[in-house]
């Protein structure tokens, strides 16, 4: 691998962040290898190791940033040290907030928080409970109509079926005095029957295709949010 | 290299390899010097330097060198202060270790250990 592959690679592996970010890396290694000096771009090149693990550092400390734990613990340090040390150099001119909770490591809650939450969660309950209850409702009814259709649909696939029958054995009974009225019977009922396959295929679609199909879909959903919770 | 350098032991070296440049020093040159003293990926670079920037620990000039810009970190007044902290807080820090180490400190003595006579709890290194 040369020098332009290198950075082309990692230009390329560097497109999920910012394009400032990018450019910045992207001349920061440049004038890297420039520094270096044509001779050693080998050297180089195996001590950064591959694209990958230098996009990889760059991408996880910007992410790092933004997060409570990294900066909140920087940050403190910082602001200890300004205020240690401020009367020595004067005050560097920009407002800066002084940590002064009491909590450690990665970002607790307040105990004053967690109460005042518990309260409002308390007092908007019963709105909670309604609101809550009306969602349920919503989501039964849906459930029962979807169940209802497809029982709906199966039971006309039914009653064309028994048309089907009805009106076929009626007609052969009609040939007998009248032929013409016979045979329209007998194509009725045949018509049933094609509009009674057609209802049952559609009863076997909704029950035994889409209601999976949809099951698997609300499963993937919660999936998803599982997935992002994690990360 | 037996022990893990973690993000903030890596600032103080960054922070204190550069301050020894009074007019700043640049990418390449900061990282050869930093090899010197530990071992260091030097992939790993660049994130402690644009950190150490944007909290304003360092700060960023271009100079025009050989034909080219070259660009050049400085340690701001921010950064010379978060120095001094990192400093006395390894010393406290190796103090307590080699202590251990040594056998100066009586650690059956109950939970006052690690509070300094300010009465503050040290953040140590992570």
């Amino acid at each position: 691998m040369n020098r332009t592959d290198f950075m082309n690679q990692l230009e390329s592996l560097l497109q999920s962040i910012s394009s400032t970010e990018r450019e910045e890396a992207m001349q920061y290694y440049n004038d890297y290898f420039d520094d270096a000096g044509a001779e050693n771009e080998q050297e180089v090149i195996e001590a950064l190791g591959n694209p990958a693990r230098v996009a990889e550092n760059i991408k996880r400390d910007l992410l790092g940033n933004g997060e409570n734990g990294t900066w909140g613990r920087r940050a403190k340090a910082s602001d200890r040290a300004l205020a240690e040390y401020q009367g020595e150099n004067g005050s560097w001119g920009k407002g800066n907030t002084v940590v002064t909770s009491t909590s450690r490591g990665k970002a607790e809650m307040p105990v004053w928080l967690v109460v005042l939450i518990v309260i409002l969660l308390v007092c908007a309950s019963p709105a909670l409970l309604g609101i809550v209850a009306g969602l349920a409702g919503v989501l039964i009814g849906l459930i029962a109509g979807w169940f209802s259709m497809i029982l709906g649909v199966g039971s006309a696939a039914l009653v064309l079926f028994v048309m089907l029958f009805v009106l076929i054995v009626v007609g052969c009974m009609c040939i007998a005095w009248d032929p013409l009225v016979g045979v329209a019977l007998m194509g009725g009922g045949l018509i049933c029957g094609g509009l009674g396959i057609l209802f049952m295929m559609l009863t076997v679609a909704m029950g035994s295709i889409a209601t999976p199909a949809i099951c698997k879909w609300v499963a993937g959903l919660f999936k998803k949010k599982a997935e992002k919770k994690e990360k | 290299m037996v022990f893990n350098t973690g993000a903030a032991l890596l600032d103080a070296i960054v922070l204190a390899v550069v301050s020894k440049d009074v007019e700043g020093t640049y990418g390449y040159k900061i990282t050869q010097e930093v090899r010197q003293v530990i071992e260091l990926s030097e992939s790993t670079l660049y994130p402690v330097l644009r950190r150490l920037q944007k909290d304003e620990c360092l700060e960023v000039y271009d100079m025009e060198c050989a034909g080219r810009n070259r660009r050049y970190y400085k340690v701001t007044s921010r950064g010379w202060a978060q120095l001094r902290l990192y400093e006395s807080e390894w010393r406290r820090y190796s103090d307590k270790i080699t202590g251990l180490f040594e056998g100066r400190v009586d650690l059956s003595c109950g939970m006052n250990e690690g509070k300094d006579s300010a009465g503050r709890e040290g953040e140590g290194y992570e």
